[in-house]
């Protein structure tokens, strides 16, 4: 019995012991994409075809790029560029967001602290909240549901609709809104999403027509008790939608919610090189980029938690460096030609197999030759979620 | 048999060991940033601070230095300047309307109990305002008076109304950042109007320092463009909770606060602290502001036998309350906010106010000479008496005043001057600010005795020389 309790003893404590040594060791379960070859593109460098280098907000339009800066509105087709200020009929230069009608091909603008514009036929028409049913001038973010135009801003939420010309209003007397600043809004034909900054995310069924909130639990603004009991934080920046998965920015980090569960994700966690996400877009339910202030962190795969971040190493690096990641641990580093001379992040579109990204100083456009989605060679070999 | 089990169950217990040794990521006990036990955001003690008896939490905010990695220290100086811009956004005037028209200098005329102001209807948080600017425009007086900017270009205040209608106030701070083209901004003093600012702020980059604002909520944000050097409702509900259930021993408290937002978050503290005490209210009633007659409410109170009664909001309802309270024969000790110490409560109150404290961000009493000075010039000047939201705003200007001084005309550099400037000797006192750029400094008490407010340091309070 005595030898039976040393064996079993050892077994014991020595087993895990191995196990954990054995445990340092988180390899990829396949490789990611790595955008290794970029285009910049600064006012200087453009000879003033981007007319500003404080990007606010891309949206891709086919293979043009429209481009929502502190300085007006530029947009790059066909390897030129064309831009409007205020000399050409923009009601106002500082644009914090850009929406596509796919049904009308007519451009919206999210006008900083001036409404928002409709683009169309080369002339703007101005709504503001003197001239229109629109909640308030400060305005942060605008897009498209089937008729409807949903505007973000910093009272609430206004939603326009384009063949009755009626104008509804969401504040805290309509929605359980905590807080009625609305900082960003992502539209798909079934639900609205909004960030709303103290609010969490507020979600707005198309077809039952029912508001629903998205908050941290635990109700405090200085702790995250648990990691994936819901939202990281509630000062929320964006929310995006696609393949019925919200993925959802903050100051505090990112969220994932499947409708089921929620994932949360922190730089001390995970591959986001910083918790302040400006702006995040999800690529698909498993993929998602977040502009942060210290570069690009995109969780190239949700199952087995790889990421590939692109950030300046040191301040006066001359290119970014892309950080190929499972969780919080790094695999190894890829160099890039991306040149912009800082790395923080504001904007992300698609465009393709291309990536544009938009800075505090500049703009870039990752080249996707040879894209793919998720990992090469998954199921090879297993890593660490 | 039993030694058998005994020896059989040693593996069991090991393996519980060995694997929850390995921690689930969603506990903390692996994954917090807290680098140590004393390290508290807001000074919280240990038994305020949230889920302390249930959970080490998994992350903990605002302990780090807040950054701002961006582009902006590379914008360069203009080439010429007519004047130093400083934007001011407080609440003067009472309509939107009359806000429009672009910047201008405000001609101070009024005092602090007169509601009509230039033909324009005043707002009900005018007379903060008012003393804001009094406070900012002394400031900008002096500076300028000893030479300006370098010596040379005069600093000029930028004013602009954050009380208009249809919250205006994040249009205001766009205007002063995109077409007055300040350095920096000083304001606001309303909950939603500073959130609405300083998201404005954040895009434009701009910093603001706000000197009025109590609402704990207003730097847990991370914006880096943020300051406050003002000490805000977390600490002075620390002291407020530590004074009613610690010093006095109450147990059973009621509260009658606003339904804005200054009532629903500035008193969030004092809800916490109660209840992690073991001392939950007993229950929390609310008012809307202009609101004269609260009698149900406290029959309500009245009913429970609450021993202590808090409430927040305007110095004018609360008042109220205290009054109509003890006309109802309620004795209890009252609890408010910062906004009661001022001349307008203790001018409706009446004589039988009975016991009544308050928090209060500093001390008015002291006779250091720089605040001896700063009265002075200030009477001299406008004819009247300083208040909290003036020497407040008049060290906030002064702290946007010497970081452009220090480092010259970039927002970004001038932001990075009052991240160092994290220890300052202002009117108001010695500041600590904290990794979020809020000051820290010690909150103070105001107990009414004989229709005068007398101030207590936490420390004078618990000493056993002083009995309440």
């Amino acid at each position: 019995m005595y030898r039976i309790f040393i064996i079993l003893a050892a077994f014991t404590f020595l087993a895990p012991l191995a196990w954990c040594q054995s445990d340092t060791t988180i390899t990829l379960a396949g490789e990611p994409y790595v955008y290794t070859e970029w285009e910049s593109f600064t006012e200087e460098s453009t000879h003033g075809g981007l007319i500003n280098d404080h990007i606010f907000f891309l949206e891709a339009d086919g293979d043009s790029l429209w481009i929502g800066t502190e300085g007006g509105l530029v947009l790059y087709e066909n390897g030129t560029w064309k831009s409007w200020t205020e000399e050409d009929g923009l009601p106002w230069k500082v644009i914090m967001g850009l929406a596509k009608d796919p049904k009308t091909g007519e451009l919206w603008l999210a006008l900083f602290g001036e409404g928002i514009a409709r683009f169309s036929g080369g002339h703007f028409e101005h709504f503001t909240q003197m001239n229109s049913g629109l909640l308030n001038d400060v305005v942060y973010g605008v897009d498209i549901q089937g008729d409807n135009v949903w505007v973000a801003t910093t009272a609430g939420i206004s939603r326009y609709n384009q063949v009755t010309g009626e104008w509804a209003v969401f504040n805290e007397k309509h929605a359980p809104m905590e807080e009625v600043w609305t900082y960003n809004v992502d539209a798909a034909e079934d639900r609205v999403y909004f960030a709303v900054w103290g609010g969490g995310i507020l979600e707005w069924d198309v077809k039952t027509q029912v508001w629903t909130d998205y908050v941290d639990p635990d109700g405090e603004m200085e702790i995250d008790l648990y990691r994936d009991d819901g939202l990281v934080h509630v000062i929320t920046t964006s929310a995006s939608y696609i393949d019925n998965v919200l993925w959802a920015a903050t100051y505090f980090g990112l969220s994932r919610y499947d409708r089921r569960n929620w994932r949360g994700y922190m730089d001390i966690d995970s591959g986001l090189p910083s918790n302040f996400i400006n702006f995040a877009v999800g690529r698909s339910g498993t993929s998602c980029y977040s502009c942060t202030d210290k570069g690009l962190g995109v969780l190239v795969d949700y199952e087995t938690d790889t990421w590939v971040t692109y950030k300046q190493d040191t301040e006066d690096a001359e290119t970014w460096t892309a950080h190929v990641m499972v969780g919080k641990q790094e695999i190894r580093t890829v160099p890039t030609n991306l040149d912009l001379p800082n790395h923080f992040t504001i904007s992300v579109e698609f465009m393709g197999d291309d990536i544009w990204i938009g800075t505090g100083h500049g703009l870039a456009r990752g080249i996707g030759n040879g894209y793919y989605e998720g990992l090469r060679g998954k199921g090879s070999s297993a890593g660490r979620f | 048999m039993r030694r058998s089990s005994i020896l059989l169950a040693i593996p069991v217990i090991g393996c519980a060991f060995f694997f929850g040794a390995d921690a689930d990521a969603q506990t903390g006990a692996s994954a917090s940033k807290v680098e140590s036990d004393t390290v508290k955001y807001g000074k919280t003690p240990w038994e305020y601070e949230p889920y302390n008896r249930f959970e080490k939490p998994y992350n903990r905010f605002f302990l780090d230095t807040l950054e701002y990695p961006g582009y902006g220290r590379n914008i360069p100086e203009p080439e010429h300047i007519d004047s130093v811009k400083i934007g001011f956004i407080g609440p003067i005037i009472g309509f939107a309307s009359e806000s429009t028209g672009g910047s201008e200098e405000i001609e101070l005329k009024v005092n602090q109990r007169v509601i009509r102001w230039d033909g324009y209807r005043a707002s009900h948080l005018a007379p903060i305002g008012i003393k804001m600017l009094q406070g900012s425009q002394l400031a900008v007086e002096q500076a300028n008076a000893r030479g300006g900017y370098r010596g040379e270009i005069p600093y000029q205040l930028i004013v602009r109304n954050d009380n208009g209608i249809w919250r205006a106030s994040g249009r205001e701070v766009i205007m002063l950042a995109y077409k007055d083209s300040v350095w920096a901004i000083l304001g606001t003093v309303d909950g939603a109007n500073s959130h609405i600012a300083i998201r404005a702020a954040l895009k434009a980059e701009i910093p603001v320092m706000n000197t009025a604002d109590t609402d704990p909520t207003y730097v847990e944000t991370r914006i880096p463009w943020v300051f406050r050097c003002i000490t805000d409702d977390r600490q002075m509900c620390y002291l407020l909770a530590d004074f009613a259930f610690k010093k006095l021993g109450l147990k059973r408290i009621a509260a009658l606060r606003a339904v804005n937002r200054y009532g629903r978050m500035s008193i969030d503290e004092f809800r916490d602290a109660a209840t992690r005490l073991g001392h939950p209210f007993m229950a929390e009633l609310q008012y809307e502001e202009g609101d004269t007659d609260f009698s149900r409410q406290l029959k309500r109170i009245q009913s429970l036998n609450a021993d202590g009664v808090i409430t927040y909001g305007n110095a004018k309802e609360s008042a109220l309350i205290l009054r109509q309270m003890r006309n109802m024969g309620m004795n209890q000790w009252f609890f408010g906010s910062d906004r009661m110490v001022t001349q307008e409560f203790l001018d409706i109150i009446g004589e039988n106010h009975g016991n009544v404290a308050a928090g209060y961000p500093y001390d008015p009493t002291r006779k250091d000479p720089e605040y001896m000075q700063f009265i002075k010039d200030f009477r001299n000047r406008y004819g009247e008496e300083p208040e909290t939201y003036a020497a407040h705003a008049f060290d906030g200007m002064n702290m946007i005043i010497k970081a452009i001084e220090k480092v010259g005309l970039n927002r970004a550099l001038i932001r990075d001057q009052l991240v160092a400037m994290s220890n300052y000797k202002g009117v108001t006192g010695r500041k600590e600010f904290d990794a979020v750029f809020s000051d820290r400094s010690p909150a103070y008490l105001a107990i009414l005795k004989d229709r005068k407010m007398e101030f207590y340091s936490q420390e004078e309070i618990f000493s056993e020389k002083i009995e309440f």
